[in-house]
């Protein structure tokens, strides 16, 4: 199997479609420069990475000169350093790094280490995050548009066939980017999609009546985080895949949720959202929640069950607590795999073909 | 058949699905933030030859079937059927063409396949994974568009259409990749 700088030598169209990557990543640069965000680098290795309990880290040893070691991880999200530069007084953020996720699949949507965009608003909430996103999307899409128009190559043609004003085709399928976007309450697409209210929805026993009667395999003490997921990616995520628009996915179930605020008029849900196109998981993005205390207890209880789970487990960022302590400002952030935003401008169905090394390419 | 773990579907094995036999595709494992790991498979139903996907927790029980796989030759097809002979007993078994999407084309009476069984009930067909066909027709070279550039369709044996390069003549032998159906190489 030819890799891909193999590919790179004979063909220029192969070549260019790889280079998108840095004209989509030129675009976000200029977007949040434009919105006089400051770009900051923070750590990739790390004392304490996160405590998602099914994300599994990168584990190795930093040593200092006495070959004294501790353990260190690679991060699977900036977040936590750049919620202390909140803290510290930064008040528009962003940062384009690396992060890295174990025991996932090689290839479609995903890569072991993969590029992820973040940013955080102080001051502001996820509504301000959704409406960043979504200009952000038409920025790139105008961007790229420019930027193709004054070069002459066949991939040049390809992508000012695919990109026209809001309209982007992707797969044999356009897309409009057109503001405002559609958006829907998590309990409002199981209302439509599945014909539940927002107390079923809440309810183990009515998931799982639902998940019987789709005729899935069930064990009976299925949780209630399980069923709603899979009932989420069986029943919900093909629907939205089928529009021709994204549409943003909000106010989740709390235990869905464990860095974001809790809604005040519904602390059952949180204010967290997800953003999906053609299929792609685009965003994740929270009202970041800044209760130090809750904070903690929902950082321990998923350190709790990583444990259970016989995933590596470290010590909480006690960094990250004090700063929330010290008071972290009401603030609205997000992550955006960048590697899916150049999958969707590219044309692309699989991540390997965005990427200059694959992992698939190193390590199968 | 025996009882695996979603989380333990391989790629190529068949599985119960809705009470009826699936060939499993393709396994992908995500870990979402939050909840635990799935295991999006995505499988052909070998009553219909319908491809579905389905997202498994890791942990949920599966049926795998027990296959028995019997190494035959193509004769013919016959309508929605194709038919396969056994070399030794000369038995032959119809295999209804849904099963074999795709891959029709790339039968010939040189290539040895298999025929996989399930309790006597053929379930599918797995060709090699290159094949060998001759090339029947040609055109001369002509500028390639540009997705397919430094190539042109040219037509095999069995009908089959393959973008191959500009130098391949009528009469050249290609290697087929058979998931695929596209170009390999040329094995005069």
């Amino acid at each position: 199997m030819q890799k891909n700088w193999q590919k790179m030598r004979q063909n220029q169209f192969f070549t260019e479609k790889l280079l998108l990557r840095e004209q989509v990543i030129k675009a976000i640069r200029k977007f949040f420069d434009q919105e006089k965000f400051h770009e900051v680098e923070t750590p990739l290795l790390v004392k304490s990475p996160g405590t998602e309990p099914y994300l599994e880290v990168f584990s190795t040893k930093l040593k200092d000169e006495h070959a004294n070691s501790q353990p260190a991880y690679l991060l699977t999200s900036p977040e936590y350093a750049m919620k202390k530069l909140l803290v510290a007084g930064l008040d528009k953020i962003y940062q384009i790094c690396k992060s890295f996720r174990n025991q996932e699949s090689f290839g479609n949507n995903h890569n072991p280490e993969f590029t992820i965009l973040e940013w955080y608003r102080a001051s502001a909430d996820y509504k301000k995050i959704m409406d960043d996103f979504s200009r952000l999307m038409l920025f790139i899409s105008s961007e790229l548009q420019n930027y193709y128009q004054e070069i002459e190559s066949d991939f040049a043609d390809y992508i000012l066939s695919r990109l026209k004003n809001n309209q982007v085709e992707y797969l044999g399928k356009i897309y409009n980017l057109q503001l405002p976007y559609q958006r829907m309450t998590v309990a409002e697409v199981f209302a439509q999609y599945l014909k539940i209210n927002d107390q079923e929805l809440l309810d183990r026993d009515k998931l799982y009546n639902l998940a019987q009667k789709q005729d899935y395999p069930l064990a009976k003490e299925e949780s209630w985080d399980d069923l709603f997921y899979q009932l989420f990616l069986n029943e919900i995520e093909p629907e939205l895949a089928k529009l021709d628009h994204p549409v943003i996915i909000y106010d989740y179930p709390l235990s869905q949720a464990a860095l974001a605020k809790k809604k005040k008029d519904d602390p059952r849900f949180a204010e967290r959202f997800e953003v999906y196109l053609a299929g792609l998981e685009l965003g994740n993005a929270f009202s970041e929640l800044i209760d130090y205390q809750e904070q903690e207890d929902r950082l321990k209880s998923e350190l709790l069950l990583r444990k259970k789970l016989k995933k590596s487990t470290y010590t909480l960022d006690q960094d990250f607590i004090a700063a929330l302590k010290l008071g972290m400002p009401e603030s609205g952030g997000i992550a955006v795999g960048v590697d899916r935003l150049i999958m969707f401008f590219a044309g692309v169905a699989d991540i390997n073909e965005v990427l200059f090394f694959p992992a698939l390419e190193i390590f199968k | 058949m025996s009882t695996v773990k979603a989380g333990n579907i391989k790629k190529g094995s068949y599985i119960l699905y809705r009470s009826v036999p699936h060939y499993v595709l393709r396994v992908n494992f995500i870990s979402p933030g939050k909840g635990s790991a799935f295991a999006k498979v995505k499988m052909r139903d070998m009553r219909t030859g319908a491809n579905v996907e389905f997202n498994f927790k890791s942990h949920d029980n599966v049926e795998e079937l027990d296959v028995q796989s019997k190494e035959m030759q193509f004769l013919y097809k016959s309508g929605d059927e194709i038919i396969f002979m056994d070399p030794n007993s000369y038995e032959q078994v119809p295999v209804p063409v849904k099963l074999l999407e795709g891959q029709v084309e790339m039968l010939s009476s040189e290539i040895k396949v298999y025929v996989i069984f399930h309790e006597d009930k053929a379930l599918g067909v797995s060709l090699p994974p290159k094949v060998k066909l001759k090339v029947v027709k040609a055109e001369e070279a002509v500028a390639g568009d540009r997705q397919t550039a430094g190539k042109k369709a040219v037509i095999m044996e069995t009908g089959l259409v393959v973008q191959a390069p500009l130098f391949i003549k009528k009469g050249d032998v290609l290697s087929i990749d058979t998931s695929t159906g596209d170009y390999v190489s040329r094995v005069n």
